[in-house]
């Protein structure tokens, strides 16, 4: 289905080549790269806050990582899962009291000025730490940050923190803002917010709300020949039939996160000149979820929980929900992670006889309408998959006896209801899984987190042992130990179901065959596209 | 000529009350027909129409049969269509006749309470009221009404006004009757005819603003209704536009139906009356 070509880095490096064998399915000799063009791609929202170090989300990463660079992205081949990009080499020490980072030399912002271990500095203390929405749990005890030269910044943690957390940590969290820009000011303020300024291959030039944005080509990148294309443009097109027809009528290049509906994958595979891609969002996993409020006291009881795991056919929900394009979940870290999961969890296999006399047992009979009793079902509105689970989920729910209330509210009224007023006895939720459970995996379990944090536990549940293990994880500086408790935690959760993990699932491109260099990293729509090319 | 048989020579309206009866056939045979869940997963996802005769219009997205959630909707809409233009109606026209049987300032606020609802277009009204109080059948019910009930209390006012005048009122009036009873019981019983025929109008337009709201979302998501259909269907509209042209083509069937009806009736009426 797609084709692959490899990167030019991956060509220099040549003993990778090996490796990427095994993880590419198809691999195309890399035709020389074709300078010029222009690039249009589907946009389906318009952030306002462009700012990647502010707002740490795929909607800003999509536009935003062409201009603003992080210090390292994610790679298939590369060492630790990691590819070079602001910093060249990453060091943490034994105590995990400090990581030094080697920045890249002679690199110069968009607006001329260079770019030191200062900016690094600055986005650290000023921006990751205290705003960011991800980089304030990863980046809770960072103290200072020491610039002994240009090109050296060496983070100082006030507790240990495990050097692998921040290693995972890197492609997403760490978007390096100018310094000069924004110490002046209000950070959140700055005017840089929705006009970037960075290092990146691509410049920021205009912003047309409604129309398109527009991102051009700069000429200083430190990129060898890089980047390929002139320009790219985001065409907004908010209605997602709209994608399909604009990719056919060749008016854009290019729809990924989705912007085609998975209904639609199969007739427009079969368009010449378009190519359906599933690569490239291996980092960028989506789990479906149900999550569950313990405060009620029937889903407290740990039978009714696990045979409402017994009611769910993940088979049907990946086969018809998501069409194939999806993976049946065994626990809360996700089958594709390379350095978390395990197999090793209790399952609950689609069992509704077994389901209905957990139910018996657990005291909750049939009345005389056949019900036991009656639930209030959320399901979160962002995808149109996470609405028709909760239409199959009511009707699994049906035939063990629960009678389920579908509620159905838009984004914000959802997060109050589920997050702030615990307003439902069970949601759904697609929680993104970042590449390390302690970045946004954990707090869908741990417990004392305030009212009115989103995608966090606001269901009640409080398992001390659980609580005891994340905490232990997350002071624990051995790779190899932390991993381990990891499985655990995942063994753990498997048993006592405090949310009930369904499948997973990530995103689907389709571009016209013309655009090359596609896919090449697990986090490809939302890194920098230097090498990104158009054959004519 | 009896009203009935007048009725009977406009073919528009014979054309009309056939739909309306098969409609409400439909509606009431639903449990009959489709006992049970018509939200039941029934058989494989997206089976076309006409391929599995257990299935004859085949199955949406999730494997429902489409058949049981069309017979289904068809009491939603139903329920909804005459409830809404039932309690707009009745508050219409108690608005009306008070306005213009009271006159003067009582006249002056109503009237200018009528004339700002009329200036909200009534769907924005709608979605409004649905989106701040959250959908479920009743509340889609009153969000239509809401946005309804200004047309029956214009025309009830009109009416009012003239009727105020006539002798037997005054006859009331002199009797000593209770001003609201005058207005209730001898007023408002003879303006309800021009009223009443502004009623097919209202329930058309009730159905088709409960199909948008429930193809927006809004709807009661517990319960079928042909707009949640269409809707449902419009992610799959390239590989499956049965699943919204079914549902599309019911409400067509339905709304033309109401309203060739309704205006037969209103035609069999206006020839009585100048005919008497």
């Amino acid at each position: 289905m797609s084709e692959f070509t490899i990167s030019r880095r991956t060509m220099l490096a040549g003993s990778a080549l090996l490796l990427a064998s095994t993880a590419m399915p198809t691999i195309g000799w890399a035709q020389t790269p074709k300078k010029g063009g222009r690039l249009v791609v589907a946009a389906d929202s318009e952030p306002r806050n462009l700012n990647p170090a502010i707002v740490a989300s795929n909607g800003v990463f999509f536009i935003s990582s062409k201009i603003v660079e992080t210090l390292a992205e994610a790679s298939f081949d590369g060492k630790d899962g990691l590819d070079p990009r602001l910093a060249l080499s990453w060091e943490g020490d034994a105590d995990g009291l400090s990581v030094t980072f080697k920045l890249r030399e002679g690199v110069k912002w968009h607006d001329g000025k260079p770019f030191t271990s200062a900016d690094v500095a600055f986005s650290a203390l000023q921006v990751w730490k205290p705003l960011q929405n991800l980089g304030r749990t990863v980046f809770k005890d960072l103290e200072a940050v020491d610039t002994p030269d240009e090109a050296t910044a060496v983070f100082k943690f006030a507790k240990p923190t495990p050097f692998q957390l921040i290693r995972n940590a890197l492609p997403a969290l760490t978007s390096v803002v100018p310094k000069h820009i924004y110490e002046t000011g209000k950070i959140e303020d700055n005017p840089a917010n929705n006009a970037p300024v960075g290092t990146g291959p691509f410049k920021f030039a205009e912003y047309k709300p409604g129309e398109y944005y527009r991102l051009e080509k700069n000429t200083d990148y430190w990129g060898k020949d890089q980047p390929y294309l002139d320009e790219i443009i985001y065409q907004v097109l908010p209605d997602r039939t709209s994608a399909a027809s604009a990719l056919e009528a060749e008016e854009i290049q290019l729809a990924a996160f989705s912007a085609v509906p998975l209904a639609d994958l199969d007739r427009i595979s079969k368009v010449p000149g378009l190519k359906v891609i599933t690569k490239g969002y291996e980092a960028l996993t989506y789990q479906l979820i149900v999550e569950i409020n313990h405060r009620r006291k029937e889903l407290a009881d740990l039978k009714v929980r696990q045979a409402i795991a017994h009611a769910i056919d993940k088979d049907f929900v990946v086969k018809t929900v998501f069409l194939g394009y999806a993976a049946t979940a065994t626990g809360p870290v996700p089958k594709n992670d390379p350095q978390f999961y395990t197999a090793d969890v209790p399952t609950y296999d689609f069992d509704v006889a077994k389901a209905n006399a957990l139910l018996d047992e657990a005291g909750y009979s049939r009345g005389d309408d056949g019900k036991r009793f009656s639930l209030k079902l959320l399901p979160a509105p962002y995808f149109n998959e996470t609405k028709q689970f909760g239409d199959y989920l009511r009707q699994a729910l049906a035939a063990i006896g629960i009678d389920a209330q579908l509620v159905n509210n838009d984004s914000a009224a959802h997060i109050k209801a589920v997050y702030t007023d615990h307003a439902f006895d069970l949601a759904v939720g697609p929680p993104v899984f970042r590449g390390d459970p302690a970045i946004s995996t954990t707090i869908l379990v741990q417990s004392g987190i305030p009212d009115g944090v989103p995608f966090s536990n606001q269901g009640g549940y409080k398992n001390a042992e659980l609580d005891a293990l994340i905490a232990k994880a997350s002071e624990t500086l051995d790779t190899a130990a932390r991993t381990e408790l990891y499985k655990e935690f995942q063994r753990k959760v498997a048993a006592d179901l405090p949310l009930i993990n369904v499948a997973e699932w990530s995103f689907i491109s389709v571009a016209r065959d013309t655009v090359k260099n596609i896919a090449n990293n697990p986090r490809w729509a939302v890194s920098n596209w230097a090498d990104t090319w158009l054959e004519a | 000529m009896s009203p009935l048989r007048r009725f009977l020579r406009t073919p528009e309206a014979i054309a009309g009350a056939v739909f309306l009866a098969a409609l409400f056939a439909v509606a009431l045979a639903a449990p009959l027909f489709f006992p049970g869940d018509p939200q039941a997963i029934a058989g494989p996802a997206l089976l076309p129409p006409f391929q599995d005769w257990s299935l004859p219009l085949g199955t949406d997205r999730l494997g429902r049969d489409v058949l049981a959630e069309l017979f289904h909707g068809a009491r939603t809409s139903l329920a909804v269509g005459l409830a809404a233009a039932a309690a707009a109606l009745a508050v219409g026209a108690v608005i009306g006749t008070l306005a213009g049987f009271a006159g003067g300032l009582v006249d002056e606020v109503l009237m200018r309470i009528t004339d700002a609802f009329q200036t909200v277009p009534a769907f924005l009204l709608a979605l409004a009221f649905v989106s701040i109080v959250g959908p479920s059948l009743g509340v889609v019910v009153v969000a239509i009404a809401l946005g309804a009930w200004t047309g029956p209390a214009r025309v009830a006012r009109a009416e009012v006004l003239s009727i105020r005048e006539r002798d037997f009122v005054a006859g009331a009036r002199v009797i000593g009757m209770h001003p609201l009873e005058i207005a209730f019981r001898e007023v408002l019983p003879n303006a309800l005819p021009p009223v009443m025929a502004l009623s097919s109008v209202i329930v058309a337009a009730a159905i088709l603003t409960e199909a948008a709201l429930s193809f927006l979302g809004l709807g009661d998501p517990n319960r079928v209704t042909w707009g949640g259909m269409i809707a449902e269907g419009r992610a799959v509209l390239r590989t499956a536009p049965f699943l919204s042209i079914i549902p599309g083509v019911a409400l067509v069937l339905t709304v033309l139906g109401v309203y060739l009806a309704g205006e037969g009736v209103v035609e069999t009426t206006a020839m009585r009356r100048s005919l008497s």
